[in-house]
């Protein structure tokens, strides 16, 4: 069977979700509860790294739109990284990067937290 | 590939993955390319998953069946299924930048549909009984 994981660290204030798998209609809930999870612990700034990711669909699309908004809203963002070019093509051809920042690096992601300037 | 296969799964969004294999191993078989493949795998999935969301609202009990053809360079993909049809045709896909202003959620699986496949044709067999097809050029 196929699977989905999330495997959280931080840097600081910033809480990494590493997605490793599929993610569709079927598992996007394991990603809106984990979401969830930390937002309920008043925490906003998230990175996102997709770097052992090999397949979404637009229920995981969905996930993200979900949760912009709040965490914008509370100070923070929901920054993407390291995604291969199939799944950046994805997010690039509906137009996310108009909405979403999406960093090659996990590096990069978490020093526009650290240093929004820059 | 000239010979039809298909693959009969219940209306779960667990059998999504079982539907994406099916796509995968007959066309990559067929000698379609990586790219052909992940395209028709992922649109294939957004019609299975409206029909499990929208048609049969989760219930699981229900069954989609999905044939797979190669035929005249055309990668034909037939879903049928019973219960309210819809046709994706008449839905109009979001303005973009409307839907990220006003940060909605959902509504993309037709979108994206029309971006990897090349036609998408609805049709009616009989009370209850609909057919969709998905013909991407190969």
């Amino acid at each position: 069977m196929e699977e989905f994981n999330i495997t959280e660290t931080s840097t600081g204030k910033v809480k990494i979700l590493h997605l490793e798998g599929f993610l569709d209609a079927h598992t996007s809930a394991i990603l809106e509860n984990e979401i969830n999870k930390i937002f309920d612990k008043q925490e906003y700034s998230i990175v996102v790294n997709f770097n052992k990711l090999t397949y979404i669909s637009s229920a995981g699309l969905g996930v993200f739109m979900a949760f912009i908004e709040r965490a914008r809203q509370n100070g923070g963002d929901i920054k993407l990284c390291e995604m291969n070019n199939k799944i950046f093509n994805i997010f690039d051809m509906l137009g996310f990067p108009l909405l979403f920042e999406i960093y090659k690096t996990q590096e990069e992601a978490v020093e526009k937290f650290m240093n929004p300037k820059q | 590939m000239e010979k039809e296969y298909k693959i009969s799964v219940t209306s779960s969004t667990k059998n999504l993955h079982k539907i994406r294999n099916f796509i995968e191993e007959t066309a990559l078989n067929s000698g379609i390319s990586r790219e052909k493949t992940d395209e028709i795998i992922l649109a294939v999935d957004e019609a299975c998953t409206n029909i499990i969301k929208y048609t049969y609202k989760y219930e699981e009990k229900h069954k989609i069946s999905i044939k797979i053809k190669n035929k005249d360079n055309k990668l034909i993909v037939e879903i049928i299924y019973r219960g309210k049809g819809f046709d994706p045709n008449k839905v109009k896909s979001p303005d973009m930048k409307e839907y990220f202003n006003n940060y909605k959620v959902g509504g993309l699986g037709i979108p994206l549909m029309r971006k990897f496949v090349n036609k998408i044709e609805y049709n009616f067999i009989k009370p209850n009984l609909n057919k969709l097809i998905l013909v991407k050029q190969i």
